[in-house]
């Protein structure tokens, strides 16, 4: 059995197809007619480029224009006529068109790899990747199409890109094994939504696995088994068939309020990130959006989104969840969003540096823009207002002037919007968390983004998998964290929630009933098993728990205990 | 050969984009253009070697054009660098 993270819930066994991005075999061979050898390799261009572009154009749709742009470099760096006219020369002078592009992209990746600056150096990725295709071009090696695998496929691959994860065909993926990437990697991110199951940072995987090879794959535990025996194929088919089982057992709670096992009510909200993901959190069954990240709005085109195309996309997201609340944030960019039209320079620490509120707050303009949409489109539902990245009282006090000057141009130009619109702070920093109680004082509601939170408290880079280890919400220092945010809310009154990925995690659970957690926003698909989770503790039962974990001093002790008191 | 000294303006200096569109340009001429950055001569037609240069936002390099259009080939390299490249 090899061991890994879960990084989306499921069973599943099938036939692993080895998404490799290796080199493809050749032969060197002599040519003798270097004209007719030149056009084939003309041709291999042509059709690379045909290829790049047409999957430049279909990221830009389903992935963003960011990836999209990644990749249309490549045409750009293969159009290079001095690089071409390199592989010519060498065919000119006998080698074949493979060994003249291998030869030629092997010069360029050492004279990137020479270069003392970071940014540059990654060309050399780029450069091996426009040499693996044209080779692949050139020999007839079929390039990996992910969307077209047979059903009952197991992808196994080092980490999956977005131009891979653009093509998967649900139908047909049933398990997703990876060596790089964590829970809330694009690929743990990808399967989820997608409901395969995954599991990822499975060391080696890649050199162990081959095509046609049985693996079984469990999501729940995180681990998988390579040419399982049958005792272990029946023994996951019957995991497979329990979980599909406890799925549908799900379906009993649709429709119903979430409310512990001593009937305490609370709510339980669904994050998206576009107005059409609001369907399915209602399809899902979720009471309301605790998450609307906006920074899709941004992503998706050249150029700020106007005033008008932000109120259409934040109307629409009111309007389908039909008055239910809608808590959308402001755009969070910087740290590993970029949004390249902004400008933004490279930072050494992007995690610590210009991002979210502080550069919103820097760029008033294109703020106001933004509060402006939103207050407008409050008028057509019950929106509220998330702030992120806050550190301090000041910034959530001055996005409180801003958006009461907003108020005043609309009523000025007797534009409706909701007199009463709630102002709340994403609760992400270890400084907003120690200034909690100050801070209740300002904010309308608070929401614990859990995933930048543990990052930051732990001084952790989730992606980094030599410290992921460290990267838990087990972790005694974030659970008191998590305790004092909610105790800060609950004291002032206020409404708090909790937008992260823990908000979902049954083991968690418990311990946020404890601590009294108002509002649950977890993925759509989450929802229903979320509110199973809530109804099995009472909060008596829960306090209990609470007290006796709270006093552990280790991260280990702490999921030891917890998982010994899943429910 | 006519040349003329200028500063990269645009913030993330010559990197993919801007650096593609430039190299670009220039095959539409049919003098010789080099850039002359920290004594290295880089072939402003290939892309690839001004990406290997490095050249970041601030930094002085003097453009070199030789051939029939020449004068041609400088103001439009003077010009894409001084107006930021398209970014």
């Amino acid at each position: 059995m090899l061991n890994g993270i879960g990084g989306s819930a499921g069973y599943g066994i099938g036939t692993a197809v080895l998404i490799s991005e290796g080199k493809p075999e050749y032969t060197p061979c002599e040519v003798s007619d270097a004209e007719a050898e030149i056009k084939r390799f003309e041709d291999a261009v042509t059709l690379f480029t045909e290829r790049t572009q047409a999957m430049a154009d279909a990221m830009r749709e389903t992935v963003g224009e960011h990836n999209a742009e990644i990749l249309e470099g490549h045409i750009v760096m293969l159009s290079d006529p001095f690089m071409q006219d390199e592989i010519k020369g060498m065919i000119r002078s006998g080698s074949c068109a493979e060994t003249a592009v291998d030869h030629v992209c092997d010069m360029f990746i050492s004279m990137f790899s020479q270069v003392e600056d970071e940014l540059t150096r990654q060309r050399t990725t780029d450069i091996g990747d426009i040499r693996v295709r044209l080779l692949k071009i050139l020999t007839g090696t079929p390039e990996v199409n992910i969307s077209e695998v047979p059903p009952n496929t197991v992808l196994v691959a080092k980490d999956l890109t977005p131009s891979m994860t653009a093509g998967i065909v649900k139908e047909n993926v049933v398990g997703i094994v990876t060596e790089l990437g964590g829970k809330t990697s694009h690929s743990a991110i990808l399967a989820r939504a997608l409901e395969i199951p995954a599991v990822l940072s499975v060391e080696n995987v890649t050199s162990m696995v081959t095509d046609g090879m049985t693996i079984a794959v469990d999501g729940c535990g995180g681990s998988c088994i390579l040419n399982p025996s049958e005792a272990e194929t029946e023994e996951y088919r019957k995991h497979r068939e329990a979980y599909l089982k406890e799925k549908e057992g799900l379906e009993v709670f649709r429709g119903k309020p979430a409310v512990t096992a001593d009937g305490k009510q609370v709510r339980l909200y669904g994050n998206i990130g576009s107005p059409e993901d609001a369907e399915a959190v209602k399809a899902g069954d979720g009471e309301g959006v605790g998450l609307f990240r906006t920074e899709f709005l941004f992503m998706e085109t050249d150029q700020l989104p106007s005033e008008e195309e932000q109120f259409e996309a934040y109307k629409k997201a009111a309007e389908i969840m039909e008055g239910k609340e809608v808590i959308i944030r402001t755009l969070d960019v910087g740290g590993d969003k970029d949004i390249p039209y902004l400008g933004l320079s490279r930072e050494d620490n992007p995690f610590l540096g210009f991002r979210a509120v502080r550069y919103c707050l820097a760029n008033e303009a294109s703020y106001r823009v933004q509060l402006r949409a939103l207050l407008r489109a409050s008028a057509y539902g019950d929106i509220k207002i998330m702030v992120p990245l806050v550190t301090s009282v000041e910034e959530i006090r001055r996005v409180k002037e801003l958006v009461a000057d907003i108020k005043k141009e609309l009523d000025a130009e007797g534009i409706a919007y909701n007199q009463d619109i709630q102002v709340g702070v994403m609760i992400e920093t270890p400084a907003a968390s120690l200034i909690a109680d100050l801070l209740a004082k300002e904010a309308d509601f608070f929401s614990i983004g859990t995933n930048d939170l543990t990052q930051y408290t732990m001084a952790v880079d989730r992606g980094n998998a030599k410290v992921a280890y460290l990267y838990s919400a087990y972790h005694p220092a974030v659970l008191r964290s998590i305790r004092n945010i909610i105790e800060a809310a609950n004291r002032e009154g206020i409404m708090v929630g909790m937008c992260g990925e823990a908000a979902a995690d049954t083991l968690l659970i418990p311990l946020l009933i404890s601590f009294g957690l108002g509002e649950y926003s977890v993925s759509a698909t989450s929802i229903l098993a979320t509110k199973s989770t809530i109804a099995k503790w009472s909060k008596e039962e829960a306090d209990r728990l609470a007290s006796q974990v709270m006093e552990l001093s280790t991260e280990a002790e702490v999921a030891a205990v917890l998982k010994a008191n899943k429910r | 050969m006519v040349s003329k000294t200028v500063t990269i303006v645009n913030e993330q200096g010559l990197h993919m984009r801007p650096a593609g569109m430039f190299a670009k340009e220039m095959t539409k001429f049919q003098s010789d253009i080099f850039l002359d950055f920290q004594g290295k001569k880089i072939n402003a037609k290939s892309v690839m070697h001004i990406i290997a240069a490095c050249i970041k936002c601030g930094a002085e390099l003097t453009v070199e054009c030789s051939g029939e259009d020449e004068q041609a080939a400088l103001d439009k390299a003077v010009s894409l660098i001084e107006s930021g490249l398209g970014e």
